[in-house]
């Protein structure tokens, strides 16, 4: 148990110092995201395929563990190493294509539920399992653009720098949501546009953003559903920045 | 730590084991999508498997001061919730019994009566459950999102559905497995003391229809209150597993003395038909002092002498049984 918990403090200081780290440090050219200017339509990117991606420049971002962060946490793999990102401006949008490989399919289709009120049916939806999770991708950058070379602290922003996640999920969809600092992280009432694909063993999900300007900090997160991640306990990227 | 605490005394000895708690629990908080399987209030068969089956041996709660671990139950351990299918049978015609699907295997008392053996004598008492609103929660310490709180003004523990993003590690923590997760709405649930009805003067909707009349409300901090005089006065009550180390506020008279076979007049203690050890089990070593003053109190009635504690446990009416203080609790703006 020692063990454990000193593996877990080091950790914990190896990250937090690798965040301090990319907070505090100008970009390295490593850090930053190339922006194609496309003449596609925003639709067609979203719903094009694999075809409408094709011409846009691919960025290989490696994606880091959380470290345990409870006690009573389920052992986790280290099997999503890195995210492919395609980013694209079109039409007062920036749309990004995080592709990454996942040898499980965590997503299931939910069933209807009925618009009319439970009291006045005979049957009601059921919970059908209650121990199962699902993949996910986030994609998460300041609420307010950042001055100087200061990029809101990695954990979900902080006090003074606020954040938004547009957070996809493979069963419940699409959800904006924000945050400041962990554990802060609230649902809002918005949602975006997103599309995903699952084939022979790979996530494709393209998120439709805001048009952020150039110099944005931006910062991908994967889930893998099949070993209970949600929360914390998730794959993700360092602080990068759009060109 | 509340500025007040609600707290729940049952009497196991009263326990009839006919669930009208469980069924006025249901019809008014768990009659909705996703909630099937839900039974904030069950009542289970002791000895036996409990609801979800082997709750109290999965894990969870506190030791020295660390949460323990848990699997998740699965559907399996709740069984899954069946429906019947009345549309076919009493809208459209269909000749076919009325049939529940999917075909039930396991469910809440599934295991009912069936309790153990002592000596070559069958034994068996009812548990009903709720959450025990825990002084020290060790749902409210695992959320990550501060979903699970306790409020200050009663120290009901209740999951804030706006902040709740369906982690569950609330459901891990619970020693007791009373969180349920509703795969509709993607959030947690769990019984909320009925404090919609406490805060218009009501008592909670399990205690208000016991036919048992085996419940006792009120706060522990008030010491007009039942609860008080049955766990602090007389101390007559105790909580489930008080070694997971969640400080429950739902407390217990454990079944004292039931009748067995040729040992009229012998106490649990001389010749027990629930044997001691799986009473000390449940509710941990102090049971036993507890069963010796509840034997004491019965002895003085039985010598035409004036029991407090006794009178208190008949609690024939709900002036007696319940005492819910809506304006003590309000909160001070």
């Amino acid at each position: 148990m020692k063990t454990r918990q000193l593996a877990t403090i080091v950790s914990v200081w190896l990250l937090l110092s690798t965040i301090w780290a990319q907070t505090k440090a100008k970009p390295t050219p490593g850090q930053f995201l190339p922006v194609a200017v496309s003449s596609a339509s925003a639709d067609n990117l979203l719903h094009g395929g694999p075809a409408a991606w094709n011409q846009i420049a691919v960025k290989h971002v490696a994606l880091n563990r959380t470290p345990p962060l409870y006690d009573t946490d389920e052992p986790a793999t280290l099997d999503i190493p890195s995210v492919d990102v395609r980013i694209a401006r079109t039409g007062g949008n920036l749309l990004v294509q995080l592709s990454w490989r996942d040898s499980t399919h965590d997503a299931i289709t939910l069933a209807e539920v009925p618009n009319t009120p439970p009291e006045t049916r005979f049957r009601k939806v059921p919970t059908e399992a209650d121990d199962r999770f699902f993949d996910a991708a986030a994609v998460m950058f300041p609420t307010k653009a950042a001055s100087g070379a200061i990029a809101p602290s990695l954990q979900m922003g902080d006090a003074e720098h606020p954040v938004e996640i547009y957070y996809w999920n493979a069963t419940r969809g699409a959800m904006v949501m924000q945050a400041q600092g962990r554990g802060t992280t609230r649902r809002t009432d918005r949602n975006f546009l997103a599309n995903s694909t699952y084939q022979t063993g790979q996530w494709s999900v393209i998120f439709e953003l805001p048009d952020l300007p150039a110099g944005t900090t931006v910062a991908f997160a994967v889930w893998n559903g099949r070993q209970k991640d949600r929360d914390g306990r998730k794959y993700f990227s360092v602080w990068q920045v759009l060109e | 730590m509340s500025k007040h605490q609600y707290a729940m005394v049952m009497d196991l000895n009263k326990c009839l084991g006919c669930q009208t708690c469980t069924i006025a629990c249901k019809k008014l908080w768990t009659d909705r999508d996703g909630t099937g399987y839900m039974y904030w209030n069950n009542v289970e068969t002791r000895p036996g498997l409990g609801y979800p089956r082997q709750w109290d041996r999965i894990g969870g709660g506190w030791k020295d001061g660390a949460l323990q671990p848990s699997p998740l139950p699965t559907m399996d351990d709740y069984g899954h919730a069946w429906e019947y299918n009345y549309e076919q049978r009493l809208y459209e015609g269909k000749k076919q019994p009325v049939m529940p699907s999917p075909e039930p295997k396991s469910g809440v008392n599934w295991d009912e009566d069936v309790g153990g053996m002592n000596e070559q004598e069958n034994y068996f008492f009812y548990l009903p459950r709720i959450c025990n609103h825990c002084t020290h929660p060790a749902c409210l310490e695992a959320c990550p999102r501060k979903a699970v709180y306790k409020r200050d003004e009663d120290g009901i523990v209740v999951i804030d559905q706006d902040r709740c993003q369906g982690y569950r590690y609330c459901i891990k923590a619970c020693p007791y497995k009373k969180i349920y997760f509703n795969e509709v709405t993607g959030k947690s649930e769990k019984c909320i003391f009925c404090y919609p009805r406490l805060e218009k003067g009501e008592v909670n909707a399990c205690a208000a229809q016991c036919p048992g009349r085996l419940r006792f409300v009120g706060l522990l901090d008030d010491p007009e209150s039942p609860v008080h005089k049955l766990v602090l006065v007389h101390k007559i009550a105790l909580p489930l597993f008080p070694e997971k180390g969640t400080q429950p506020n739902v407390f217990y008279v454990p079944p004292f003395n039931p009748p067995k076979r040729e040992n009229y007049g012998k106490s649990i203690q001389e010749d027990p038909r629930v044997p001691l050890d799986y009473l000390i089990y449940l509710f941990g070593p102090d049971v036993k002092d507890v069963i010796e003053r509840l034997e004491a109190e019965l002895k003085k009635t039985q010598e035409g002498g004036h029991s407090e504690a006794l009178q208190l446990l008949i609690g024939r009416d709900g002036d007696t049984r319940y005492r819910i203080r809506p304006q003590l609790v309000q909160i001070q703006l």
